[in-house]
């Protein structure tokens, strides 16, 4: 069953990089898959119409069970984190009070490897950012705020 | 990731692996016990252990407690700690030196070139952390005379060799036997050892030696100026920057900066004298002085804050709270981080 979600989060994945503009072969590479997969993918072939329904339940998961389950499956970060962008309407920005030490805990922990630390202060790519929160959570001096943005 | 503790006797090791790889490391034989790091750590991770108790018995116990489920690796206890006994490493590098973290401003250095090797600071030096390594030129080059002893009018008597003051002297003593009937069968005198004293000559009953100082009828011009040569070292792991060696040095040549400034207050009234303070100074600032006679008390406590560095040690570890210590000025390199800056200037007052 995890490879049928797996298979449903790369096919949703597929489609909407596609749509992006990508090639088929751009996809393979950022899915790591093969090429004639991803061909079988995007023509809906190769793959139950119920892997793909799950998967869209799970890309409607609040932002932290989305990210923190695909990333269980995949145990892959770079994956974890194409999928997770590609499948993600929702845009969210993220701020860092002047309270921040620099202590890095929410670079360790952030799974979409969207915050480095500069000059002793967190900076985050909202590019990145899933608003999962788990940075929120960790944060030891409550220095980070994240917010949806809404058109 | 997850952070992790580990003991080693006293030290304590806290570890968290992930983007960067941070380790603090606390070395117990370092610590003043002045509980800088408890009182900067935003996460109230740090907690130090009572200090009397610390001081006056054998304890198994690390002078502070690391809580790992706390401590963030932000690095703040080391960047205050004046006593080298907490670092922050970050992949390997201490972030004493790393740009952009701050750190205090001290130092310690003695110039080799205006250093006499007087080993004055090397005594006071309250944490030993000086060295001098001195070259003396030998007795012989400071001395000019001449000495002999006539081998055939010696006796062997042995009371030049008893008097002698620097064993110069030496006689190869034996028991007399039929074919070689004689107590000694000869006898030297080094000449690099000897410094013509003359007690030799006085001294011997029969007259067999001569012997001749030409210092003071020649003066001093056969001699040349003595060299004296050497190296001083300031181990910059125990140095407290007390200024102990600045201040008794006769020619000024050690500088010392301290890292903080501040003001030293004793309440006479409210001290009991139970010197906990005196043992916990890691500066030498506080001593019991002595009654000069009887009948007159002597100053219960004193101080001389020319070598107070304004840790809080002795504040912290008195049991009436008889002292205070007010630091009025953390001198620290500059960083951009508001938090931290906060954290400084929030040990100041």
């Amino acid at each position: 069953m995890p490879k049928h979600i797996v298979s449903g989060l790369k096919y949703i994945a597929a489609v909407n990089l596609r749509k992006q503009g990508q090639t088929q072969r751009e996809i393979a590479e950022a899915l790591d898959m093969d090429r004639s997969t991803v061909s079988h993918y995007l023509n809906g072939r190769n793959l139950s119409w119920n892997s793909i329904e799950v998967a869209e339940m799970v890309t409607n998961f609040c932002p932290k069970d989305f990210l923190v389950l695909t990333h269980a499956l995949l145990n892959d970060t770079e994956r974890t984190r194409t999928i997770i962008q590609t499948c993600t309407d929702s845009k969210f920005k993220g701020a860092i009070r002047n309270s921040c030490i620099g202590c890095g805990l929410c670079v360790d922990t952030c799974l979409m490897k969207a915050i480095v630390l500069n000059d002793l202060k967190a900076h985050i790519n909202c590019e990145w950012c899933c608003g999962c929160l788990i940075c929120v959570e960790m944060c030891p001096t409550n220095s980070i705020e994240i917010k949806e943005v809404v058109d | 990731m997850e952070t992790t503790e580990l003991l080693d006797g006293k030290d304590i090791t806290v570890e968290r692996a992930g983007e960067e790889d941070r380790t603090l490391l606390f070395k117990n034989h370092l610590c003043a016990v002045c509980g800088l790091c408890e009182s900067i750590c935003p996460v109230s991770a740090i907690e130090t252990n009572p200090t009397g108790a610390m001081v006056r018995t054998e304890q198994d116990a690390s002078k502070i407690d690391i809580d790992e489920n706390k401590c963030v690796l932000c690095g703040m206890c080391s960047s205050i700690c004046p006593f080298q006994a907490l670092d922050l490493q970050i992949d390997g590098e201490s972030i004493k030196e790393i740009a952009g973290y701050p750190h205090i401003i001290k130092s310690a250095d003695i110039d080799d070139d205006e250093c006499i090797n007087c080993k004055a600071c090397e005594t006071a030096c309250p944490q030993d952390a000086i060295t001098i390594t001195r070259e003396l030129p030998s007795r012989a080059e400071l001395i000019t005379g001449e000495i002999d002893i006539d081998k055939d009018t010696c006796i062997s008597c042995g009371m030049c060799e008893e008097m002698c003051p620097v064993d110069a002297i030496e006689l190869d003593h034996q028991m007399p036997t039929s074919d070689n009937p004689v107590v000694a069968t000869d006898i030297n005198v080094d000449t690099d050892k000897c410094v013509h004293c003359g007690i030799c000559k006085r001294i011997c009953p029969v007259d067999a030696i001569t012997q001749v100082c030409r210092i003071c009828p020649y003066g001093e011009y056969e001699i040349a100026e003595p060299e004296i040569t050497g190296t001083s070292y300031i181990d910059p792991e125990l140095c407290v920057n007390c200024t102990w060696c600045q201040e008794i040095c006769p020619v000024d040549a050690a500088k010392v900066t301290k890292p903080f400034e501040g003001e030293l207050n004793i309440d006479s009234e409210t001290c009991q004298g139970c010197e906990t303070c005196v043992m916990v100074c890691p500066c030498n600032v506080l001593s019991f002085p002595k009654s000069t006679k009887a009948g007159v008390n002597a100053e219960k406590l004193h101080k001389d804050e020319r070598f107070c560095i304004y840790c809080g040690a002795c504040g912290k570890s008195c049991p009436v709270n008889a002292i205070e210590v007010k630091r009025t000025k953390i001198n620290y390199t500059p960083t951009k981080s508001k938090a931290w800056k906060k954290a400084f200037e929030s040990l100041e007052n």
